[in-house]
């Protein structure tokens, strides 16, 4: 089975690719448009996929970020996301790799409790994005962080790198030192 | 597992020629002359592109160079092994964690400092706290230093009563023995020999001295003189009745 490698491929020139995993369709091709309305200095190349492994015979090139959407109304997305970090290599998750929650306005529909994402960011030691996929405004903001956030990882940014924005982005309730 | 990846790569590549987020695509005619210095901030920012990503290569080339031995250890040494780690990984998580407390507080001072460069009216508070604090700093030196010469002075005193303690300690010793070498000469005097030979002696005349008194005091009362008539055979006999012992 295919492992998705983050540094077996040489980068393109000043392209900078994120892969979107999510069984939710069309809030990924959303959040793909977004992105790419955004204003980047470098090329933005957005892959979806609904789970991995990714088949070997595409020629792709080299991801810089994988972020896993996980919509909280539906436990089929999150086992499916559960099932697709197998395939994942272990250097990928030093700041590579991002959770996106969506679903997390409408409290009725939810059948994930919130807790269970938190755990799970936590285990793998990545960041936790919470975001309403749905409404425009929060689809845009995301937009940009996630923007932000793939050329930190591409390498564009000089002096910040993926593992740095990952010691950064850790928040002051979930401190370092706690967990061994 | 083998669930249907749909891959659909949407690659439009949204590319803002200038460099630095000016967005909108160069236009023909302007572009003409815009495009040299294009070019050199395309060049520029591949640069320090190209320069992280190879920082990146090589850190992880670094990283993967220290291998972990493949050979059977005895479970001892491989639990003191992973002993030794987890203290290299909390000292290096301390570490890191001392470094981000020192760069927060240099950026709250740095900030501090712009704010109080800034407009006076607000920061005046700030001052006048500042100007507070450091009034009472100089209070509580000035405190503590009298407090020191206070002690100083306890101290001292301190040690002349102990030396006058002293002084009249060793003076009531000498007194003291003083006071038994006598009462010792004393007592070895009335011990000796010499007094107690001279003791018996007197005795022994007081008693032959006694003896002669009542034989005379016989004599006279024998004759049956009148001796109250003369006075200086009155005076004679008063005399003789003097107990001699009581001298």
């Amino acid at each position: 089975m295919s492992v998705l490698r983050p540094l077996d491929k040489q980068p393109g020139l000043n392209t900078a690719t994120i892969l979107l995993v999510g069984t939710e369709d069309a809030l990924l091709q959303q959040l793909a448009d977004s992105m790419l309305k955004e204003d980047c200095a470098s090329e933005l190349k957005v892959h979806l996929a609904r789970s991995l492994p990714l088949p070997s015979n595409v020629n792709r090139p080299r991801i810089d970020l994988i972020v896993f959407v996980v919509n909280l109304h539906s436990k089929y997305s999150l086992r499916n996301v559960e099932e697709s970090l197998h395939h994942v290599d272990t250097t990928f998750f030093l700041g590579k790799v991002g959770f996106l929650i969506t679903g997390a306005g409408r409290e009725g529909h939810c059948s994930i409790h919130r807790n269970t994402v938190v755990r799970l960011a936590r285990t793998y030691r990545s960041p936790l994005l919470f975001c309403d996929l749905e409404v425009e405004g929060f689809r845009a903001a995301v937009a940009q962080r996630l923007v932000r956030m793939l050329q930190i990882c591409a390498g564009h940014v000089p002096g910040v790198s993926a593992l740095n924005l990952l010691s950064l982005l850790r928040s002051s309730e979930n401190p370092a030192l706690e967990d061994v | 597992m083998e669930k249907q990846p749909g891959e659909q790569a949407a690659a439009e590549p949204a590319d803002s020629g200038a460099g630095g987020g000016e967005g909108g695509s160069p236009q023909v005619a302007g572009a003409q002359t815009a495009r040299p210095e294009d070019r050199l901030t395309l060049l520029l920012r591949l640069r320090a592109q190209t320069k992280q990503q190879l920082l990146e290569y090589k850190s992880v080339v670094d990283a993967n160079e220290e291998k972990t031995p493949e050979q059977i250890m005895q479970d001892k040494q491989i639990e003191a092994k992973i002993e030794d780690l987890e203290n290299e990984i909390e000292d290096v998580k301390i570490a890191f964690e001392i470094k981000k407390l020192a760069l927060d507080r240099m950026q709250l001072s740095a900030a501090l400092k712009k704010n109080l460069e800034k407009i006076n009216p607000k920061t005046s508070v700030l001052m006048d706290n500042m100007k507070h604090v450091l009034k009472l700093n100089k209070l509580i030196m000035k405190s503590h230093q009298e407090s020191w010469d206070l002690e100083e002075k306890l101290l001292d005193v301190r040690k002349k009563r102990l030396q006058l303690k002293q002084a009249s300690e060793s003076k009531l010793l000498e007194i003291q023995t003083e006071k038994n070498k006598q009462k010792n000469d004393l007592a070895n005097m009335e011990n000796s020999d010499k007094i107690k030979t001279i003791q018996q002696n007197l005795q022994m005349e007081i008693q032959i001295t006694t003896v002669i008194q009542h034989v005379f005091q016989n004599l006279i009362l024998g004759s049956k003189a009148n001796w109250a008539e003369d006075s200086a055979f009155k005076e004679t006999v008063l005399q003789l009745e003097k107990n001699l012992t009581m001298i």
